[in-house]
């Protein structure tokens, strides 16, 4: 387990004069091969923003991220996602003009997929097999029978779960969801926690900001706390718990330890 | 007459189909406005003249002429679009919707001034007479036929190959990149290259297109490209729903016929001829404004929808 998949290195992130993440000396952790991460920490702590600097959305203004022992400097946020990294955002994106299966075939590579292998047509052999993967990852998420549903008429939860099943579909060794339960009703909250039981198990790192901690803290192996962009805490989930730092700036006083 | 009129409109209308057909993969599907249609019009129309015509001799200023047979000019013409698809698409992409549209302008009107400057590419403001064409007489086919034959060719087979370019994986990952690029980001799609090579793709048939127009009109001048043409085929578009191939076609189409309709009318003298014209392009711009403030075509939509 001391093989860490993903470093990051002293980063820091500025907006302007406004450092949001890094503190005075960068962010600095690390995620082992397989672990299960909690990133938790007040709103505005800076988590999304450092998955936004993981995934490559963002660059960092100072140090690095590395994965596999790839330095991610100059890589673009596609090129990150081609290497294995997976991520959803807070506010799920998806594609309107798509269909809720389209949406998810989009996020399966294809061999086949340059502009003349699609005029040629000889793309057709693999849609159909591709087309079986995207409805098994539905069904995984519970959207199994909305194949052809527009995805502007999704509920808010039924849109953060396409977006899990868009990136579950490319098999991804880190995945990183944000916010992953937010509008999410308690039954498919609970298939979510079965499903990413599963992925762990099956071996993906995973790392999972959320602030539905009776959810995280199940299921993680790790926890990191931020606070105003550093590090306050890291440590096993019931580490945290207990930490008093941590009851002091997020938990609260009167949680159920 | 009538004849002759429904023969212009197929020709013309097919050959500026071929534009708007391509506009409809820039805009309409991948979502980049590119005002400077035109320009790649013009790329394929000298580089065909160039490839064509005779080297310079007597009063001749241009610089280059190569004499080669139609077919080579006719693949220059493509090649040439897609060099300057390249060279406009790689700088500007980056930029979004009106942003791209101002400098995609830009540069046409760049190329224009250009051609229109520099004389060794093709004389200036003159231009250049006596474009070679082939010899269509060979099918025994009047030229006119011939060359709207062409024209409905060459409109066909670019409709059919975007048709399959959209109707692929490939096309799902332009629309994607289109409605969120961050999305397709996160799924491991360079959307910069897709958009690029989008651009370029869609430039390609245009600059067909030129080659094809400097045959039948057997000159190019810079006169005849002028931003007209883009807007002509934006109008086209609009008019057509904007979405689908068959509506730019239509759109196209019905453009045509009216510009041509007008022209056919038989005047007394030079003004009122001029009269009419400004009466079309007067009514071409209230068609314009209609469609789109009423857009019968997405009421059409939903009303087959519902
Ligand atoms: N693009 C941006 N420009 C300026 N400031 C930003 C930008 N993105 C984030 N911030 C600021 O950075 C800080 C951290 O934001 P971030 O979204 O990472 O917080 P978070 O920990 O995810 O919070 P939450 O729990 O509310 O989602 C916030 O103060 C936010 O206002
Ligand atoms: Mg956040």
């Amino acid at each position: 387990m001391s093989d860490a998949i993903l470093k990051v290195e002293g980063v820091i992130k500025n907006f302007g004069g406004f450092r949001a993440v890094g503190g005075p000396d960068g962010l600095t952790f690390n995620v082992p091969r397989g672990g299960f991460l909690g990133l938790i920490g007040p709103n505005g702590a800076g988590k999304s923003t450092t998955f936004n600097l993981v995934s490559g959305v963002l660059k960092p203004s100072e140090g690095r991220v590395v994965l596999e022992d790839k330095d991610l400097s100059d890589c673009k946020a596609s090129d990150i996602a081609g290497l294995g990294l997976a991520r959803t955002f807070q506010t799920p994106r998806a594609f309107p003009s798509l269909t809720v299966l389209e949406n998810v075939m989009v996020g399966v590579s294809h061999t086949n997929e340059g502009p003349f292998s699609a005029m040629l047509g000889n793309w057709r052999q693999s849609d159909g097999e591709l087309r079986e993967k995207a409805q098994a990852a539905l069904a995984k998420v519970g959207l199994h029978g909305h194949e052809d549903d527009e995805v502007g008429n999704l509920s808010g939860g039924e849109l953060r779960m396409l977006e899990v099943a868009r990136q579950l579909v490319r098999e991804p060794k880190v995945f990183l969801l944000d916010e992953p339960t937010a509008g999410v009703d308690p039954t498919l909250q609970q298939k979510l926690a079965s499903l990413l039981a599963d992925l762990h198990a099956a071996g993906t790192t995973l790392i999972v900001v959320e602030h539905n901690l009776a959810f995280l803290l199940n299921l993680a192996d790790r926890v990191v706390v931020l606070q105003n962009g550093a590090l306050l805490a890291e440590g096993a989930p019931d580490e945290i718990r207990r930490n008093p730092d941590v009851v002091a700036a997020y938990l609260g006083a009167d949680h159920e330890a | 007459m009538i004849q002759s009129l429904l023969l212009s409109t197929l020709m013309f209308g097919a050959l500026f189909s071929v534009l708007s057909i391509s506009l409809n993969l820039q805009y309409a599907r991948g979502g980049m406005i590119n005002f400077g249609t035109v320009a790649y019009f013009a790329a394929g129309a000298y580089a065909y003249a160039i490839f064509t015509q005779e080297p310079p001799s007597g009063l001749d200023q241009y610089a280059f002429g190569f004499d080669l047979p139609w077919w080579a000019g006719f693949l220059a013409a493509g090649v040439a679009a897609t060099l300057f698809a390249l060279i406009t698409g790689w700088p500007t992409l980056r930029l979004r919707g009106e942003y791209l549209a101002l400098t995609t302008f830009a540069f046409a009107e760049v190329l224009h001034s250009f051609l229109l400057n520099e004389r060794r590419i093709g004389n200036g403001s003159v231009g250049l007479a006596n474009v070679e064409r082939p010899d269509l007489s060979f099918f025994g086919l009047d030229e006119q036929i011939g060359y709207a034959v062409a024209a409905c060719v060459l409109m066909l087979v670019t409709a059919w190959l975007f048709n399959r370019l959209l109707a692929s994986p490939y096309g799902r990952l332009v629309d994607a990149t289109r409605d969120d690029e961050t999305a397709a980001e996160a799924v491991g799609k360079d959307t910069t290259r897709t958009r690029l090579q989008v651009f370029v793709i869609s430039a390609i048939p245009i600059g067909f297109a030129g080659a094809l127009y400097a045959m039948i009109t057997t000159l190019v001048s810079p006169a005849l490209f002028t931003a007209e043409i883009t807007f002509f085929v934006w109008i086209a578009l609009v008019l057509g729903g904007e979405r689908t191939i068959l509506g730019a076609i239509i759109g196209t189409m019905a453009l045509v016929f009216f510009q041509e309709l007008v022209r056919m009318i038989p005047f007394e003298s030079v003004r009122s001829a001029q009269i009419a014209a400004s009466v079309e392009e007067v009514l071409t711009g209230v068609l314009f404004i209609i469609v789109l403030r009423w857009q019968p075509w997405e009421k059409m939509k939903r009303r087959k929808g519902a």
